[in-house]
């Protein structure tokens, strides 16, 4: 007996739901389980798995309709079996079968307001008349039966240079053939993907089995404006490896002379000490993109990326270029402590003119940090790894350690960039130069 | 500038050679008096007089080869060959004589002759006399093909033909002759043989297609934008030998699509070249196969629903740019 596939519902409050596209269509021969309808609520968009095997013999709610909770979508049976027009005549415990069906929030899961939602639909739209065209023949995926992928040339070009998988992508051509415009909407559907984490700290997401809901903190949603904002700049990075031989030597050598209670100083508090000794030299990477103007500073107050429980704060030293090593050792535990703690006060994160993020301690060789504005730049900083280099023609064990500076190319073009990374190194590698 | 018919302006580039240069001169049958078949020639004999402008016996072979002669001796003649059908009875002069000497003879002789004929289907001309041949003669090292669709080329071509040091097909559709279009008047103005042209920006498909078939790839092209949103990118390539690849190639690179479309038959017609060299230097850019639009496989019927199914127009194009943009249901 034919079995009925319902719009189950999806979660607290669901009302009704829109069916998004059918990953199967008509004629098609399914496995109780496989994936056979997108459906999207307000919450979220769900891939729903069929309640039973066999074939779908009858497809009564068409992509783009919304309709209530418990209605009759579809009819599952054997080939060639008579089946209702409509769904009042079905087996009622198929509904629970269909309640009870397993969720798997789609990569795109969001608002339906929201924007990842949109090229997730765009491409089930495109694709709907093909799969009117020929239900029977469709695979999944462009693959073919015998896993051959058909897939124009072009289409093939922008999958490899995209990282698509072409298997994954659902062909709208001839006999599923996956052309330049199915790739477009998997490119989007990727892209949406990884913006879903952001997406879901940004808008709240419906709870559900394996889901927990966590509310925003101001912070967080401030860390998501600003740094959705600095994405939106067009930035470059700058990479150099710098011999840290002597700035560790430096360091020993006033580790020597720390007094009882005084902090210890550390390889960031130098590089913080050389990163604003160099910006004085450099005052174009010292500024501030003002939309319609460049504010150039004289002081360099030098932000710290600091991890707290609570999220990502920057604390800033304050005239870093004018204070010692020491004096920056000091700050820096003191803004550290508050951040860790929470009481730290707007003056302690206001006005940096200059970010330094350092995920050496963590094990990073190295990464690009996103820019922190409106400042100009911000220097990713790498953990300091005993490397062979070539010293004099001869092989030798240097403690080196790569940083990279991302630059807002509105305020800063690569040669700036560059004659300040130039300095930077000079000063981590010939500390008396910063003198 | 001044507003003629692809007729007046195919006259009008004979007429300024003749001018220019003593020594061009005309021949081919009823050329004179009636003007050619197609009334062409109008009126040049008056100008020119009986000794340029000369009638010749309906025998293609004599005419052709009388025109390498004159070639040979110092000459640049220009010859209508009445139909492109009756090409075939001149073939040996024009294949295996005008298109070999300058190579066998090392460079010593050439034959700047210039052989103008016109063809075309739909005006129930009967199967002799409706042929589109071009492919036959692009085949042949040694000879350039010239088929421009519009009046302007078709003025600036001529003249880069006649004086051209090698010999030159310069074929007419017959479908072009009434067009009209803006064509200059400066006498020293010349075409360049070997570059296409793009008589209609678009975004989505390239057709590239000559002869008659570009004013049918017009009207297909405001159908398809009309109805589809199909954006058509037209090139008139203008010459086939020699061919102009890179004008086709950086269109499709934008368009990602291609369609061929000539009037003759599409089996073994210089559409399949053009496919072949599509496919050879973008196939990175293709996001469908490329189609060609031609004749179907037949003699061209004489009976007008039998001929209006045979030969190719926009109906075909439409259908073709659709298939490759993958908008057909």
């Amino acid at each position: 007996m034919a079995t009925q596939v319902k719009l189950p519902r999806l979660g607290q409050g669901m009302d009704e739901g829109k069916v998004l596209q059918w990953l199967k269509g008509e004629g098609d021969t399914i496995e109780k389980g496989d994936e056979l309808y997108e459906v999207e609520t307000e919450k979220v968009n769900v891939e729903v798995e069929a309640p039973a095997g066999g074939t779908v013999l009858k497809v009564l709610v068409q992509a783009g309709e919304t309709v209530a909770i418990g209605t009759t979508l579809a009819w599952i049976g054997e080939a060639g079996e008579d089946v209702p027009a409509g769904g009042e005549d079905g087996d009622s415990s198929a509904a629970g079968s269909g309640s009870s069906a397993e969720l798997r929030s789609s990569a795109t899961g969001s608002t339906s307001e929201s924007k990842p939602a949109a090229p997730a639909a765009a491409p089930a739209a495109k694709a709907t008349p093909a799969a009117a065209a020929a239900p029977a023949t469709r695979s999944s995926g462009g693959a073919s039966a015998s896993g051959r992928v058909k897939a124009s040339p072009l289409a093939r070009r922008m999958a490899e240079e995209q990282g698509v998988d072409l298997s994954s992508v659902q062909g709208s051509g001839p006999d599923g053939r996956v052309v330049a415009r199915d790739l477009e909407g998997a490119v989007q559907a990727a892209a949406s993907a990884t913006a879903a984490p952001a997406a879901a700290a940004a808008q709240p997401v419906a709870a559900g089995p394996g889901v927990e809901r966590i509310e925003l903190t101001s912070m967080r949603k401030t860390i998501a404006r600003r740094l959705g904002e600095a994405w939106t700049a067009p930035s470059f990075i700058l990479n150099r490896t710098v011999d840290m031989t002597a700035a560790n030597a430096l360091r020993k050598n006033m580790l020597k002379s720390v007094a009882e209670g005084e902090v210890r100083p550390t390889v960031s508090d130098i590089l913080t000490k050389a990163a604003a000794v160099a910006l004085r030299r450099h005052r174009e990477m010292n500024a501030h993109w003002n939309e319609d103007s460049i504010l150039q500073f004289e002081a360099a107050h030098v932000g710290l990326a600091v991890a707290t429980d609570a999220g990502l704060v920057v604390p800033v030293i304050r005239d870093a270029h004018a204070k010692t090593v020491r004096e920056i050792a000091a700050d820096r535990k003191v803004l550290v402590d508050k951040a860790r703690n929470g009481k730290l006060q707007p003056m302690d994160f206001e006005g940096g003119t200059f970010s330094i993020s350092n995920l050496g301690m963590m094990g990073i060789d190295s990464f690009t940090a996103v820019l922190n504005p409106p400042q100009a730049g911000i220097l990713a900083v790498g953990a300091t790894v005993d490397t062979p280099v070539v010293v004099d023609r001869r092989v030798e064990i240097r403690p080196i350690m790569t940083i990279s500076l991302t630059c807002d190319h509105r305020t800063v073009d690569g040669a700036v960039g560059a004659r300040f990374l130039q300095t930077l190194v000079q000063h981590l590698e010939d500390p008396t130069s910063m003198l | 500038m001044a507003q003629m018919t692809y007729r007046e302006a195919v006259k009008t580039a004979m007429a300024e050679e003749l001018r220019r240069d003593s020594r061009v001169l005309f021949m081919g049958e009823d050329i004179a008096d009636m003007g050619g078949s197609q009334g062409v020639s109008k009126g040049m004999l008056a100008e020119f007089g009986p000794g340029r402008i000369r009638n010749t016996p309906i025998s293609e072979e004599g005419i052709v080869g009388a025109a390498v002669g004159a070639a040979m001796s110092g000459l640049r003649p220009i010859v209508e060959i009445m139909y492109m059908d009756f090409t075939s009875m001149a073939m040996d002069p024009i294949v295996g004589q005008a298109a070999k000497w300058r190579y066998m003879t090392g460079g010593q002789v050439t034959i700047p002759v210039t052989i103008r004929t016109q063809g075309g289907a739909g005006w129930q001309s009967g199967s002799q006399h409706a042929s589109m041949l071009e492919n036959w003669f692009t085949h042949v090292p040694g000879l350039k093909v010239v088929m421009p669709s519009q009046p302007d080329d078709a003025r600036l071509l001529l003249k880069a033909a006649i004086r051209d040091e090698n010999p030159v097909l310069f074929v007419e559709h017959r479908d072009c002759y009434p067009r009209k279009g803006e064509v200059g008047e400066d006498p020293e103005e010349v075409g360049e043989l070997g570059k296409g042209r793009i008589l209609r920006e678009g975004s989505d498909c390239t057709i590239v297609c000559w002869g008659g078939m570009p004013w049918a790839a017009l009207e297909a092209a405001e159908q398809l934008e009309a109805d589809d949103g199909i954006s058509l990118e037209i090139i008139d390539p203008r010459t086939l030998q020699p061919f102009d690849l890179g004008i086709v190639l950086e269109s499709v690179r934008k368009t990602n699509r291609c369609v061929v479309a000539h009037e003759a038959v599409t089996f073994g017609g210089f559409g399949a070249e053009v496919a072949a060299l599509v496919q050879e230097h973008a196939f990175d850019h293709l996001d469908a196969p490329v189609l060609r639009v031609g004749e179907k496989w037949a003699p061209v019927p004489f009976a007008p629903v039998l001929e209006a199914h045979v030969v190719p127009g926009k109906a075909e194009i439409i259908e073709a740019v659709r298939s490759v943009a993958y908008a057909t249901a």
